[in-house]
């Protein structure tokens, strides 16, 4: 009896750990649907090309939902995807005029010697070794995410052609295999099955990005046609695709961060000094906060308070802010600020093109992203896998250090959004990206 | 014996209870008859399933017991092709009992000192879960002092004060990344103590059946001055302030009534329900002395909901100095739709048991059990954290106990 006793005791010990047996749970099954992913092309701007931090750098395109599109394909079985990526080691290089390195947040000192985090070029200036072509080395491309790019360069001929001085495009320079081929003829000439057309947020973006002191927003008849035109060649031969449509200037960090009434007067001797000089045109000022003065040539006097509605941009220089009177003694100039009727102008823009990128999207049979509605949504705070992301500049978690492009967190959310549309509109079961791998702003 | 073996399992799909992070491992002989032993006067460990029947106890005694806990989960993030597993380590809870009296003695005391509640778990790293869990180490010891008073041959009553200890150590990480890729991290550690009670009716009307209804009280564990740490790039540190913070964790009611028959002399079939009071715990809350826009005060809803578990056991004694037990029970989830967290992969779950006694020589036994328990399936998407997938999870304890009778 004994021995039977210590028998089973060593049996049951011997279950114990075997049966330690991990619980299996079975992976979802990848379906591709009606979708042929034999060949993906990604054709946009800034955003597709993975551009962040204000340059277009290596970090930045290994994680473009482009590519990480891409790779959710890949597992369904798609072929390879190239990108034309800039060295590993290179500060990056930004979009004209300032060309300059990718950001970091970093100590920056300012003028009243105060010692705070702000975003901070990593290099004195942009690498233009970025700009020499990696055709040859890298191409032929899959990403033909464009900096820069408006919805009419998708079909401009020679937009990669450096001899077209002052209209072709240096970050497609690099890329193209031909000076005389357009974004279109490159991507059609991969002979794509599937592609993704996430384009025309430059067409109001940049005017925007300029407050409104430059550039231009690109008129509604000549956006349409170029969508038309984009999505009758690629769809031509049979191939699919995903169109996303453009976000709202209000759902960016670039221009909701710097506050209208950022004026803060601590001494009763700012305000009254402040009050004398500008008594002529009306204007008075109070202890604490007050709406900052901006640049207005229709208002008395050149200068008015801007309105609780209006922006101030992220790219004004923050040092004249705060010692060297600018919003005060001295008014905002025009290119940093954006103001009621010229952000109206934006709106009616805006929802013109996303109504137009709807339609098309509709018309030719493909799958609609509506990212305007996504940020929107993210205004208010999303949460994700225990992620808290929202729309707030650096510790929203989701754009990056320039305020309009994404962090990789942010492009791995967005990328989801896209695999929901393709998801829902060809049958397919995409696996989504485990947005937990991906970060928002780095930290020192 | 094959037979009746079959006969007991086939009677078993009506049982159940509800677990949360409560592990109910005490004594080892209850144990293999699926957790049962609310109904019957079987050994020390009556200290804690029934303080009435301690009094029916024929013998003074001793036991040691552990039971070493084998836990594996594993995690799939909905619609990703992300599978996560846990890491955990053994956890030990352990069971001491000890029952003294005078011979033919009204009144016996009792002393238990045993683990109600205590587990590690412990999610493999870089997981997708970790912004909300990456461990979570629990351990508590109760100790028990214990009179029982045999009002007669038929009626025993007792009680017990439960003075509970605990300690909690959690940790998770936070989504805020330096240059080198590390993510922040937050450790919360600390001491918990509560007190509450057990008492028990035990009734044995005749030699063939016997009768208990028990009552444990809840048991709020408190943590005070817990030490709250935090990692992050040195930049952010200013917003993670190292300090302390206060939180508390009911442990709940349990109110249970068993039965144990004795058909013929060397059969013993015992059934017990419990009812558990889970819906005390509403929430889980932390309180940090230091707060900062990125460190607030956090309240997150459990919402757990009142289950019950059934359980149904069987001892043969093949010889006077041999019995072999196995059990059943099957134990209902308190973890609503909603609410499921890495903390508590919890869902509804099946035990089996086993186990046997052997009886060296006249005072020293010796009784192992074995309990395999298979949770459900479950697929939930957090309310708070939007954290969705389905979670999977094996649960394998072997055990173990020494008794000395004089």
């Amino acid at each position: 009896m004994k021995k039977i006793f210590f028998r089973t005791l060593y049996i049951t010990a011997c279950i114990s750990i075997a049966i330690a047996c991990k619980p299996k749970l079975e992976t979802p099954s990848i379906d591709k649907g009606s979708l042929d992913l034999t060949t993906y092309v990604a054709i946009g701007n800034s955003i597709t090309a993975g551009y962040a931090d204000n340059a277009l750098y290596r970090q930045g395109q290994e994680n473009s939902y482009a590519k990480l599109l891409a790779e959710q394909f890949q597992l369904a079985g798609a072929g390879e995807f190239r990108i034309p990526y800039v060295s590993a080691t290179s500060p990056g290089i930004g979009a004209p005029p300032k060309f300059s390195a990718h950001l970091a947040l970093s100590y920056v000192t300012d003028c009243n010697n105060v010692t705070s985090l702000a975003p901070k070029p990593v290099a004195a200036t942009g690498d233009f070794g970025v700009f020499a072509s990696v055709y040859a080395a890298q191409g032929p491309f899959n990403n033909f995410g464009v900096p820069g790019a408006k919805s009419f360069h998708v079909p401009y001929p020679r937009y990669g052609d450096p001899s077209n001085t002052g209209k072709y495009n240096p970050f497609f320079a690099r890329m193209t295999s031909n000076a005389n081929g357009s974004m279109l003829t490159e991507a059609l000439s991969r002979n794509p099955t599937f592609f993704s057309l996430f384009i025309g947020n430059n067409d109001v973006l940049l005017y925007a990005l300029a407050g409104a002191a430059s550039d231009s927003i690109t008129q509604t008849t000549l956006f349409d046609a170029s969508i038309d035109g984009i999505l009758t060649a690629l769809t031509a031969t049979g191939a699919k695709g995903v169109v996303g449509n453009i976000p709202d200037i209000t759902t960016l960090p670039h221009f909701t961060t710097v506050p209208y009434n950022g004026l803060v007067l601590t001494r009763q001797g700012q305000v009254d000094s402040l009050n004398a000089g500008y008594a002529p045109l009306g204007i008075t000022f109070q202890l604490g906060q007050n709406p900052f003065i901006i640049a207005d040539a229709s208002a008395p006097g050149g200068r008015r308070k801007i309105l609780s509605t209006e922006y101030v941009l992220l790219s004004v220089p923050q040092d004249s802010l705060k010692c060297y009177k600018m919003g005060s003694g001295i008014p905002i100039p025009n290119k940093y600020v954006l103001t009621a009727s010229e952000i109206s102008l934006i709106k009616t823009a805006t929802d013109n093109y996303n109504a137009k990128l709807k339609s098309a999207a509709l018309s030719h049979d493909l799958a609609f992203v509506d990212a305007n509605a996504f940020l929107k949504s993210a205004l208010t705070g999303l949460t994700f896998d225990g992620i808290k992301v929202n729309t707030v500049f650096v510790s929203g978690g989701a754009f990056s250090l320039d305020g309009v492009h994404l962090t990789p967190l942010g492009n791995a959310l967005l990328a989801n959004e896209f695999i929901r549309s393709i998801n829902a509109k060809y049958s397919s079961t995409i696996p989504l990206v485990d947005v937990t791998k991906y970060h928002g702003v780095i930290f020192p | 014996m094959k037979k009746l073996l079959i006969i007991l399992i086939s009677l078993s799909p009506f049982l159940a209870h509800a677990q949360g992070f409560q592990v109910n491992l005490q004594g080892q002989k209850q144990q293999a008859m699926g957790g049962t032993g609310t109904g019957m006067a079987l050994d020390e460990a009556s200290v804690f399933y029934n303080p009435g029947a301690v009094s029916h106890l024929e013998k003074n005694g001793v036991s040691l017991g552990i039971s070493p806990t084998i836990a594996h989960s594993t995690f799939e993030l909905s619609n990703t092709q992300t599978q996560n597993r846990t890491k955990s380590p053994v956890s030990t809870p352990f069971t001491g009992y000890a029952v003294f009296g005078k011979q033919d003695s009204k009144l016996k005391l009792g002393l238990g000192v045993y683990t109600p509640f205590g587990s590690t778990i412990k999610w493999e790293d870089g997981w997708a879960g970790r912004f909300q869990l990456t461990k979570l180490q629990l351990f508590s010891v109760f100790i028990q002092p214990t009179v029982s008073y045999k009002i007669s041959d038929k009626v025993g009553i007792g009680a017990g004060f439960v003075y509970g200890i605990g300690k909690i150590d959690l940790s998770r990480d936070l989504p805020i990344i330096d240059a080198n890729g590390n993510y922040g991290s937050a450790r919360l550690t600390g001491n918990a103590s509560g007190v509450g009670f057990n008492a028990g009716i035990y009734l044995k009307p005749s030699e063939k059946i016997s009768i208990g209804i028990t009552y444990r009280s809840q048991v709020n564990m408190k943590i005070n001055k817990g030490n709250a740490e935090f990692k992050v790039p040195p930049s952010a540190s200013s917003n993670f302030p190292n300090g302390s913070f206060t939180s508390s964790l009911p442990l709940p009611q349990v109110i249970s009534i068993g039965v144990g028959l004795k058909p013929i002399e060397k059969l013993l079939i015992t059934a017990d329900v419990n009812f558990i009071g889970w819906s005390a715990y509403k929430e889980l809350a932390f309180d940090y002395d230091k707060n900062t826009s990125a460190l607030q005060d956090t309240r997150s809803e459990r919402n757990y909901k009142n289950t019950y578990a059934f359980r149904l056991g069987g001892q043969y004694s093949v010889k006077e100095n041999f019995r072999i037990r196995t059990g059943i029970a099957y134990q209902l989830t308190p973890v609503q739709d909603g609410y499921v967290t890495p903390e508590v992969p919890d869902a509804n779950k099946i035990s089996y048991t086993a186990g046997l006694g052997y009886k060296f020589a006249d005072k020293l036994t010796v009784d192992v059990s074995f309990t395999f328990e298979n949770f459900a399936k479950r697929t939930d998407t957090n309310k708070e954290s939007n954290f969705s997938g389905t979670y999977k999870t094996y649960i394998a304890i072997p055990g173990i106990s020494l008794t000395y009778n004089f």
